[in-house]
């Protein structure tokens, strides 16, 4: 038998570093096991750290998620009641303003720690953009199909058969979430985004409904799609050079 | 050498923060004193590769930092706590070290032993589970580092570490820069002249974007001889470094 003590008068536990083992113990106490959508997300991207970024995302946090739906609730009601149809409206304003506020100086506490991290700030700025427009697009649509579906045929928008459970609002949506996005990413400021994006969205709303004499023109007419493309397209190039050559960061 | 600056420059619009600075450091503490707007960092942040140079070469870990897949295989062995380190409320202590090390692209097996680990080392225990909006400002700083430890970094930069710790705890992160500092480069930016003293084995002094002296602490303490200005020793060395320099003679 060997003396329990040492001669330090530290107990001989025969070879066993007792600060190792309370490592071991407490790694295991304190791991956190990921929840499913962060699981999802880990396969889909085939990277924890960008899921777990992509669960970081200020505008997807449940107080925000929150106040979307609400806000989209609103505006079916208003459609439900008055025969407007309000969420087409919405749409577009509320996701540019998630979008501005997904990534960047202004949005992330953490971001000039997320700049020295090997996984990529762009990646980052792509999955959570599109993160934001889906969860936005996706509660859009619900909306538009609910408040079609339970309106009584004489109340139901005009042209909404073929708007109200379509993508024709999504396009508008796009349009306007990749300027915000630009504009966000080459001006560092999430706020400058947000009010790009909403009031180039009003302006558009304005003109569309003087020229037309229709309300909801912005999303219904057919000749503003070549145009929202073309802004599209434009905006999303604008994006890939401001994050390849942004000011302050390196190139990616 | 694990740093290699070549009359490294970075500019803010007219402002010349770092002025042609050219450094190689190995493994050890090295620390990086100087008044406030000496140009610290900025040169700490070029070196963690958050801020590219205006002009000059920089290579870390043997590596090119203009290279994305050098870049991140620097930033995969690279620890760095920024001078205002941003972080999420809602995140525990363990969830904020995990994130890191997962954008870190830890293996996630490695990770909760890691993270443990880490917790440990800045004696953040018994708070693990705890709100980050809950600690003081000494806690959150020990979360900061631990965050840059987590991978077992062979470059680690911290920026102002003991901002906020007390006496006690500066004396415990002063050991803990010392054994990090036996296998890996550490460099600390501070404008404490008593923590360098504890625990550097090298120190560089900046002014105005310029290093106006480099030697180990008792050469600093040796060119304070005869000086006025200053407490202790070394202080008196800052100072008559700074005053010399400001003069129009760099000391270097």
């Amino acid at each position: 038998m060997t003396e329990p003590y040492d001669d330090d008068g530290e107990r001989d536990l025969g070879g066993i570093d007792l600060s190792r083992v309370w490592t071991g113990v407490a790694a295991e106490v304190w791991r956190r096991h990921p929840g499913p959508v962060e699981r999802i997300a880990t396969r889909a991207l085939r990277s924890p750290g960008l899921a777990r970024a992509l669960l970081t995302t200020p505008s997807l946090m449940l107080p925000w998620l929150i106040s979307t739906a609400v806000v989209f609730a609103v505006g079916g009601l208003i459609n439900f009641a008055g025969g407007q149809s309000l969420v087409w409206l919405l749409g577009p304003g509320i996701a540019a303003v998630g979008i501005a506020y997904a990534y960047g100086p202004g949005a992330d506490p953490a971001w000039e720690l997320s700049c020295s991290m090997p996984v990529s700030e762009r990646m980052v700025l792509l999955v959570r953009a599109v993160s934001v427009f889906a969860v936005n697009a996706f509660l859009g649509l619900v909306v538009s199909a609910i408040t079609y579906a339970g309106a009584s045929p004489g109340a139901r928008p005009v042209n909404a058969a073929a708007a109200a459970i379509t993508v024709a609002w999504l396009l508008p949506m796009t349009a306007v979430c990749t300027l915000t996005l630009a504009v966000a990413v080459t001006a560092r400021s999430a706020a400058a985004g947000a009010s790009a994006g909403v009031l180039a969205w009003l302006a558009m709303v304005f003109a569309a409904s003087s020229a037309s004499g229709q309300f909801t023109a912005a999303v219904t007419d057919s000749s503003t799609y070549l145009p929202y493309l073309a802004v599209a397209a434009c905006a999303t190039v604008a994006v890939g050079y401001a994050t390849r050559a942004q000011r302050g960061t390196y190139e990616y | 050498m694990n740093i290699e600056l070549t009359n490294v420059t970075r500019s803010f619009g007219r402002n010349r923060a770092v002025d042609g600075v050219s450094l190689e450091v190995g493994p050890g503490v090295f620390g990086l004193l100087g008044p406030n707007g000496a140009g610290k960092t900025s040169l700490l942040r070029m070196i963690g590769t958050v801020l590219p140079p205006s002009s000059g070469e920089i290579r870390l870990l043997d590596r090119d930092p203009k290279n994305a897949a050098q870049r991140r295989e620097i930033r995969r062995r690279l620890g760095y706590l920024p001078q205002n380190l941003g972080y999420y409320p809602a995140f525990t202590v363990v969830e904020f070290i995990e994130y890191f090390a997962l954008l870190k692209d830890m293996p996630p097996a490695r990770v909760p032993k890691a993270v443990a680990t880490a917790v440990e080392r800045v004696d953040l225990g018994a708070r693990a589970r705890a709100r980050l909006r809950t600690l003081s400002g000494g806690m959150l700083r020990r979360v900061g580092i631990a965050q840059a430890i987590v991978n077992e970094p062979d470059l680690l930069l911290l920026d102002e570490p003991t901002a906020g710790l007390d006496p006690e705890q500066r004396v415990g992160f002063r050991a803990l820069l010392r054994d990090l500092g036996q296998t890996a480069t550490v460099v600390v930016s501070t404008h404490l002249v008593e923590d360098v003293g504890a625990a550097c084995s090298e120190v560089a002094l900046m002014d105005a974007g310029r290093i106006v002296f480099r030697g180990i602490p008792a050469e600093l303490v040796a060119r304070g001889e005869g000086h006025a200005l200053g407490d202790a020793p070394m202080e008196r060395g800052y100072s008559a470094v700074l005053q010399a320099a400001r003069q129009g003679g760099v000391a270097a």
